[in-house]
C-alpha cells in the first residue's frame, strides 16, 4: 500500500488522455448530477415555504400547497430520469475508459520479449491486467459518481442554508468538520480492521484449501485432531476480527446518529429561542433540521470513497510502469526472410541474461539443413539458451546468429518463428477445443492439416477416442490430458505450421516409457527433411542423433557421434557415467551398491547396459 | 437435521442473548420514534403559540436524552445479534471441518474442492446474514413500521398515514423483486470477469509458446473479446441497477410529496396539528432505511434456504469408512505381516472391476514390488492397504486378521505411505516431515531426511529446517518434494511401509542410495527406536525402484499377470523383461554382449556418481531459484 506515495494524484494524470475522448459525456453527467443534487436537497426548502407562506399563516392557502406537491412529483420524476442518465452516463465512460487501458496494456505487454516474462512472474502481470484495471473501473463506477454527488449534495445543503438564515447556517457549519474527522478516524481504523479480516480469511481459505486436497494424507497418518485445532486457530482468529469489525462499524453509526441529533437538539434550543423572539420563522427553523440531518450520508460516504481513491493510484501507478517498459526484441523496419533451407549459424555468439554473467561464450557452430544434433549438458550449462536464440527469443549479447545465412535480427519475427518450431517441456494448452489448440486458434489453417499433423506425430488414436474427437473442449487447460498426450499435441502444434527447424527442448522429460516410444517414432518421422535440435537427458533418445554438441558451463566442450564421443572419455562420457544423462538406463544403477542387492538384481545383466556404445 | 432446523437450534441454545438483542432493538426503535413526536410536540406548542425559552431547553434536553439512549440501547442489541452470527459461522465452518476429516477419499472424488471451499465460505456467510439481518429487521424495521404507523395515525391522521406509507410500502416488495435479477446480473458481470482474468492467466503462463508461434496477434483478439464481455454485462448490469436506484428515492419521495400535499391541506382545514405535519415528513424519511433492509431480508430468505440445504447435506453426510463396533482389535501389536487374498475391487457406484483376483503375502521384513502402467490398478491396492476405502471382507489382512475389524486409528498407526504427489503442507519442512507428532522432534527429523537423501539440501536452505515448503513456500523441485514425503513417512516409522511411485521425480542414482539407506535402516537403525524390521511395499512404474524386491508383481488391468524376482522375470522373457530393456534402451543381445573393461571403471563410476548427484542437485536448486 506504501508504493510510491510521493505520486499522490499527479498519478492520475495518465487516466486523463483516455477520459478526454467521453469529454462530453463527463460533463453532461456533471450536470446531471447537479441537478438531481438540487431536487434532493429542495425538500426540507419546499417544506419551509409550505408552512412560512400557506399553512402557518393568518390566511392559509390550501390550493397553493396542493400545487406545490404537484410541482414536487414533477420534480421527483425528473429526478429520476436524470439520476438514472447520469448513472449510465459515468458507467459508460469509465467501462470504455477501462476497456482502452486494458486493451493497450495487454497489446503493450503481448509486445514485450520473454527477458521481461522472465523478470516479472506472471502472478504479477495478471494482477496488473486484471485486478489494477479493475480498481480502475471502480475509480469510475463508484469514487466519481458517490464523491460527485457527495460533494455537490454538501454545497447544496450549505447553499440552501445559507439562503435560509446566514448566522445559523455558519453555526451549522462547525459539524462538518466535526463529522469529518469522526468519519475518517473510523475509516482508518475500520481499514486496517478490513486489512486484517481480508488475511485472516485467505489463510483460513488457504489452510482449508490444502487440507481438503491433502485429507488422505491427514488420515494416513492420522492427524485430524492436530489439523482440527489448527484450524480453529484460523477460524477463531477470523471471527474475532469480524466480531471487532462489527463493533467498530456499529460505533460509527452510533456516534453519526448521536451528533445528527444532538444538531437537531441544539437547533431546537437556540433556533426556537430565535423562533420566539421571531429573528427566524418556524419554517426555517424547520428546514434547518432536515438539513442538518442530511450532512451526514455525503460526507459518510465521501469519506468511505477515500480507500478507493488510494487503490486507484496504486494501480494507475502500476500500470503506467508497466506501460514504460520498451520491449527489448524489435522487429527491423521492412524486414523479409530469405528463401529457407534450415540452416543455422552460431557465429562467436555470447550471451548474458544479466550484465557480466555470461550463460553462452564463444559459441561457433554451423547446423546444416537436415542435420540431426542432440545437446547435452548439465542443468544451466546453457542448452536451453543456445536454442533461445535460434527462435530469437532473446538477442546475443556478442556475435550473431543466422538462419539460412541471414542475422535472426534481420528477419520478420513472425516469419522466424514459423521457420524455427519449438516443442518445449511444459505444455501451454488455452481453453478451447483440441483443434483450436492445435492450430492455435487460427481458423484459416484447414482441419485436414490439423488432422495429418496429428497423424504423423501419433496423437490421433487417442483424440478420436474422446468424446468429441477433435471438438473436444479441454478443461481447466488440460488437466484432464495425461502428460504425454499434452506433449503429443504440443507436437501437433508445432507440425501444423510446418517449420523447417525443429527445436525439442526438454520434450520428453516428463513421460513415462510408454508414450516416450510413441513420441521417439513421432520424432522420427518428422525430422525427415527438417532440422531438428534436441536437448534430452535419455540416451535413447539421443544417440541417434547425427551430432551430438556438449556443453558445459555456456562453451561447447565436445562435439561428435555417439561413439566417438564415448571414446573420448571426456565430458561426454562422464555424463553418461554420472547418470545425469541417462536417466533410465540401468547401466549407472550398478554402481556402488551393496553385494547382495547387486546380485539379487543379476549382476551379469546389469552391468553391461549403457555403456555399449550403440 | 433440515437445513432450518440447525437455525433452530442454534437461536434456541442462544436463546436468551437472542432475546435481550431482540428487546433492546426493538426498544431503540421505539425511541427513533419518539424524536420525530417530540418535534412535533413542540411544533404544536409554538403553533399554539405557548411555546417558552424554558421549553426550548426542555425539548433539547429530552431529544439529546432520548437520542443517547436509543443510541446506547441500539449499539448493544445489535452487537449482541451480530456477535451470535459471527460465532454461528465459526461453529459452522468448525462442524464442516469436523465433518470433513472423518469422510474417505471416495467422498472427496466426487466433490470438487473449490465447490467444497464455497460451502464454507459463501454459504456458511449467507446463512449468517439471514440470521442476523432477518432477526435485526423484524426486531427494529416491523416495530418501527408499527410504531410509525401508529403515532401518524394517533399523533395526526390514520388516512395520512395510510396514504403516506402506501407507496413506501412498495419499496421492499421491489427490492425482492429487482433483487435477484440484479444479482444473477451481477453473477454474470463476475463470470465474464473471471473468465477475462483465465484467458490472462493462460497467455502469460503459457507465453513460450504464444512467442514461439508468433501469435501475439491471436490472443490480443480472444483478449479483447473477453474485455469487451465485460462490457457488455456491465451495461447489462448498470441499465438495470440504475433505474433501481432511482426508483426507491422516488417511492421514499412519494411517500413524502403525498404527506406534503395531504398533509398540508389537512394542516389549512385543521384536520391535523402543524405538529401532526411536521412529525408526519419526519416519520415518512424514518422509514426509508429500514424498509430497503426488509426487501433484502425477503431475498435472503430465498437464497438463504437453499444455503442452508447445502449445509445440512454436507453436515449429515455419512463416513463410508469407518470403526467397526463388533470385535475391533484394539491393542494387539502389529507385526506387518500383509497378505492379500483373491481380492478384486470396484469404486462405489462404477462397474469396472480396477482390481481383479489378487492374491499375495509380504512377511515382516520383506519387500514386496508392484509394478504395472498407469491404470493398473497399483493405487488402488495402496488405498485398500491403508483403509481408505474399504476391501471386501476378508480379502485384505494384517497379521492374519481382516483389517476391517481393526480401528482405523491402529491401521493408520501401524501403515505409512509416501504418495506419488509428494503432498506438502504450508508448514515448515520440519512440521511436514514431523507430521506424525503433535510436537516435532527436530532430531529424528533430521534422521529421517538423511535417509530420504535430504538433509543436506535443506540445509543448504537459508532457513534450513524452518524454511516453509507448500504452495506458499520455496518452490521445491518434483524430486524434492518426493523426499519431503518420504522422510515424512520415515519418521512415522511404522511396520508396514508403501511406497506409491514416491520417487518417480528423483533420478536413478538418488533412488538407488535411498533405497538402500531405506533397507538398512531396519538393521543399522538410524532412525532409534524403530521396530527391527518393516515390512516394505514399492509400488512404481519405472523398475529401478522395485527391481531389489523381494518378489515383483506385474500388474496390467487390475490382475498379475506376472510374478517373481527380478532376475527370474528377466529370465522369463515376459512382459517385465521386455519394460526392462525399453527403459534401459538396450536390446536383448546388447545385454548378453557386455563391454570387457567394465570392472576396471568401477572406482571412476563411484566418483562421477557422487559429483553427479551434487551437480544434478545444484541444478534444481537453480531451477528453484529461477
Amino acid at each position: 500500500m506504501n508504493e510510491s506515495p510521493q505520486h499522490g494524484l499527479g498519478g492520475l494524470r495518465t487516466l486523463l488522455p483516455y477520459m478526454k475522448a467521453h469529454r462530453g459525456r463527463l460533463a453532461l453527467a456533471f450536470g446531471l448530477v447537479i441537478g438531481v443534487a438540487f431536487i434532493e436537497m429542495a425538500q426540507p426548502y419546499l417544506v419551509k415555504v409550505a408552512i412560512d407562506r400557506y399553512i402557518a399563516v393568518p390566511a392559509p392557502h390550501a390550493a397553493a400547497v396542493l400545487w406545490m406537491a404537484a410541482a414536487y412529483l414533477g420534480m421527483t420524476l425528473l429526478a429520476l430520469c436524470l439520476t438514472y442518465g447520469q448513472e449510465i452516463l459515468l458507467q459508460y465512460t469509465g467501462l470504455h475508459t477501462v476497456r482502452a487501458i486494458r486493451s493497450d496494456l495487454f497489446r503493450h505487454l503481448q509486445g514485450l520479449s520473454l527477458g521481461f516474462f522472465d523478470r516479472n512472474s506472471a502472478g504479477r502481470l495478471i494482477t496488473n491486467v486484471v485486478n489494477d484495471t479493475e480498481a480502475l473501473n471502480n475509480f469510475f463506477s463508484q469514487f466519481l459518481s458517490i464523491t460527485l454527488r457527495g460533494l455537490l449534495s454538501l454545497l447544496l445543503i450549505m447553499f440552501f442554508m445559507l439562503r435560509l438564515d446566514v448566522t445559523a447556517a455558519l453555526y451549522c457549519f462547525i459539524l462538518v468538520p466535526v463529522i469529518g474527522a469522526v468519519s475518517l478516524y473510523f475509516r482508518v481504523r475500520l481499514r486496517r480492521i478490513y486489512n486484517e479480516i481480508r488475511n485472516r480469511l485467505s489463510a483460513s481459505i488457504a489452510f482449508l484449501a490444502e487440507n481438503l486436497s491433502g485429507m488422505a494424507i491427514i488420515q494416513i497418518f492420522h492427524q485430524e485432531a492436530k489439523q482440527q485445532r489448527r484450524f480453529d486457530e484460523r477460524n477463531t482468529a477470523l471471527r474475532d476480527a469480524t466480531i471487532s469489525e462489527n463493533r467498530t462499524n456499529l460505533l460509527l453509526t452510533s456516534i453519526t446518529e448521536l451528533l445528527g441529533d444532538a444538531g437537531v437538539a441544539a437547533l431546537i434550543w437556540f433556533g426556537g429561542r430565535a423562533v420566539i423572539r421571531g429573528t427566524i420563522t418556524f419554517g426555517v427553523l424547520y428546514a434547518f433540521v432536515g438539513y442538518i440531518r442530511r450532512f451526514f450520508q455525503p460526507i459518510n460516504s465521501i469519506t468511505q470513497q477515500l480507500n478507493v481513491l488510494q487503490t486507484t493510484i496504486i494501480a494507475t501507478e502500476r500500470i503506467s510502469r508497466t506501460m514504460r517498459v520498451e520491449p527489448e526484441i524489435v522487429e527491423l523496419p521492412g524486414a523479409l526472410a530469405p528463401p529457407i533451407r534450415g540452416e543455422i549459424r552460431f557465429d562467436n555468439v555470447s550471451l548474458a541474461y544479466q550484465p557480466g554473467h555470461r550463460v553462452l561464450s564463444d559459441i561457433r557452430l554451423t547446423i546444416r539443413p537436415g542435420e540431426k544434433v542432440g545437446f547435452v549438458g548439465a542443468s544451466g550449462a546453457g542448452k536451453s539458451s543456445l536454442l533461445n536464440l535460434a527462435a530469437r527469443f532473446y538477442d546475443a549479447t556478442g556475435g550473431t546468429v543466422r538462419i539460412d545465412g541471414q542475422d535472426v535480427r534481420e528477419w520478420p519475427l513472425e516469419a522466424l518463428r514459423r521457420t524455427v518450431g519449438i516443442v518445449q517441456q511444459d505444455v501451454a494448452l488455452f481453453s478451447g477445443t483440441i483443434i483450436d489448440n492445435i492450430r492455435f486458434f487460427r481458423p484459416e489453417i484447414p482441419e485436414e492439416r490439423v488432422r495429418d499433423a496429428c497423424r504423423l506425430v501419433g496423437a490421433e488414436p487417442f483424440i478420436l477416442r474422446l468424446p468429441k474427437g477433435y471438438d473436444t473442449p479441454l478443461s481447466e487447460r488440460g488437466s484432464t490430458l495425461s502428460a504425454g498426450e499434452r506433449q503429443l499435441l504440443s507436437f501437433a502444434r508445432v507440425l501444423v505450421f510446418d517449420p523447417r527447424i525443429i527445436i525439442l527442448d526438454e520434450a520428453t522429460a516428463s513421460l513415462d516409457t510408454r508414450t516416450e516410444a510413441v513420441l521417439q517414432e513421432a520424432i522420427h518421422r518428422v525430422s525427415r527433411g527438417r532440422t531438428l535440435l534436441v536437448i534430452a537427458h535419455r540416451l535413447s533418445t539421443i544417440q541417434d542423433m547425427d551430432t551430438i554438441i556438449v556443453l558445459d558451463q555456456g562453451r561447447i566442450v565436445e562435439q561428435g557421434t555417439h561413439t566417438a564421443l564415448l571414446q573420448l572419455r571426456g565430458h561426454y562420457w562422464r555424463l553418461h557415467r554420472s547418470g545425469i544423462l541417462l536417466e533410465e538406463a540401468a547401466g549407472s544403477d550398478s554402481a556402488g551398491l551393496p553385494a547382495h542387492i547387486h546380485n539379487a538384481g543379476g549382476s551379469g545383466a546389469v552391468q553391461a547396459v549403457g555403456i555399449t556404445p550403440a | 437435521m433440515s437445513g432450518w432446523g440447525i437455525v433452530r437450534a442454534y437461536i434456541a441454545r442462544n436463546r436468551a442473548a437472542y432475546l435481550v438483542g431482540i428487546s433492546l432493538t426493538t426498544l431503540a426503535s421505539l425511541l427513533a420514534v419518539l424524536i420525530p413526536w417530540l418535534i412535533g410536540s413542540f411544533s404544536d406548542r409554538f403553533g399554539g403559540g405557548s411555546l417558552t425559552f424554558r421549553d426550548t431547553a426542555q425539548f433539547a434536553a429530552a431529544i439529546l436524552l432520548i437520542s443517547s439512549l436509543r443510541v446506547t440501547v441500539w449499539w448493544f442489541g445489535r452487537m449482541m445479534v451480530h456477535r451470535k452470527g459471527r460465532i454461528l459461522t465459526y461453529q459452522l465452518r468448525r462442524d464442516l471441518f469436523l465433518k470433513w476429516g472423518t469422510l474417505s477419499p471416495a467422498y472427496y472424488h466426487g466433490q470438487s474442492i473449490g465447490d467444497l471451499l464455497s460451502h464454507a465460505l459463501s454459504d456458511v456467510e449467507v446463512v449468517r446474514e439471514l440470521v442476523t439481518m432477518g432477526i435485526n429487521v423484524a426486531a427494529s424495521g416491523l416495530s418501527m413500521l408499527a410504531a410509525v404507523i401508529y403515532m401518524m395515525s394517533v399523533h395526526g391522521d390514520w388516512r395520512l398515514s395510510l396514504a403516506g406509507l402506501g407507496p413506501m410500502l412498495a419499496i421492499p416488495l421491489l427490492v425482492c423483486c429487482l433483487g435477484p435479477r440484479l444479482r444473477a446480473y451481477s453473477l454474470r458481470c463476475q463470470e465474464a470477469l473471471g473468465s477475462m482474468a483465465q484467458t490472462v492467466e493462460e497467455v502469460f503462463g503459457g507465453i513460450r509458446a504464444v512467442k514461439a508461434f508468433g501469435t501475439e496477434q491471436v490472443v490480443i483478439g480472444r483478449f479483447e473479446g473477453k474485455v469487451d464481455d465485460i462490457v457488455a454485462e456491465r451495461m447489462t448490469f448498470i441499465r438495470l441497477s440504475s433505474f433501481f436506484e432511482a426508483l426507491i428515492p422516488l417511492l421514499a419521495n412519494l411517500g413524502f410529496i403525498i404527506v406534503l400535499g395531504y398533509g398540508g391541506w389537512l394542516t389549512i382545514t385543521k384536520g391535523i396539528t402543524l405538529g401532526g405535519f411536521v412529525a408526519s415528513t419526519m416519520y415518512v424519511a424514518l422509514l426509508r432505511g429500514p424498509l430497503e433492509h426488509l426487501g433484502k431480508v425477503l431475498n435472503l430468505i430465498q437464497r438463504g434456504a437453499a444455503s442452508l440445504d447445502r449445509i445440512a447435506r454436507l453436515l449429515t453426510v455419512a463416513a463410508t469408512v469407518r470403526d467397526r463396533e463388533a470385535g475391533a482389535l484394539l491393542d494387539q501389536p502389529l507385526r506387518g505381516h500383509v497378505r492379500v487374498n483373491r481380492l478384486s475391487f470396484r469404486y462405489p457406484g462404477t462397474e469396472r472391476d480396477v482390481l481383479a483376483g489378487i492374491s499375495f503375502t509380504v512377511a515382516p521384513g520383506k519387500t514386496l514390488g508392484i509394478i504395472g502402467p498407469m491404470g493398473s490398478g497399483k493405487t488402488t491396492l495402496a488405498d485398500l492397504l491403508l483403509r481408505l476405502y474399504d476391501p471386501p471382507e476378508g480379502t485384505v489382512l494384517l497379521d492374519g486378521e481382516d483389517i476391517l475389524r481393526y480401528p482405523l486409528a491402529r491401521v493408520r498407526q501401524g501403515v505409512a505411505y509416501v504418495p506419488q504427489d509428494g503432498f506438502l503442507f504450508s508448514t515448515s519442512l520440519l512440521e511436514n516431515i514431523a507430521f506424525a507428532d503433535d510436537q516435532p522432534d527436530r532430531e529424528r527429523a533430521g534422521q529421517a531426511a538423511r535417509v530420504a537423501a535430504l538433509h543436506d539440501t535443506i540445509e543448504q536452505f537459508p532457513d534450513g529446517f524452518a524454511t516453509e515448503g507448500g504452495e506458499r513456500g520455496v518452490r521445491l523441485s518434483g524430486g524434492q518434494k518426493q523426499r519431503v514425503a518420504l522422510a515424512r513417512m520415515i519418521y512415522k516409522d511404522a511396520v508396514v511401509q508403501i511406497l506409491d511411485d514416491s520417487l518417480s521425480a528423483v533420478d536413478t542414482t538418488t533412488e538407488r542410495e535411498i533405497l538402500k539407506s531405506l533397507g538398512a535402516r531396519g538393521i543399522g537403525g538410524n532412525v532409534a527406536s524403530g521396530p527391527a524390521a518393516r515390512t516394505t511395499i514399492i509400488i512404481s512404474h519405472r523398475l529401478s525402484a522395485v527391481q531389489y524386491a523381494d518378489e515383483i508383481l506385474v500388474l496390467d488391468a487390475g490382475r498379475v499377470v506376472e510374478r517373481g524376482s527380478h532376475a527370474g522375470l528377466i529370465a522369463a522373457n515376459g512382459h517385465y523383461a521386455g519394460l526392462w530393456f525399453m527403459q534401459s534402451g538396450i536390446t536383448a543381445e546388447e545385454l548378453k554382449s557386455g563391454e570387457p573393461d567394465l570392472a576396471d571403471d568401477m572406482a571412476a563410476m563411484v566418483t562421477g556418481l557422487t559429483n553427479g548427484v551434487e551437480s544434478l542437485d545444484a541444478g534444481m536448486n537453480e531451477e528453484t531459484a529461477a
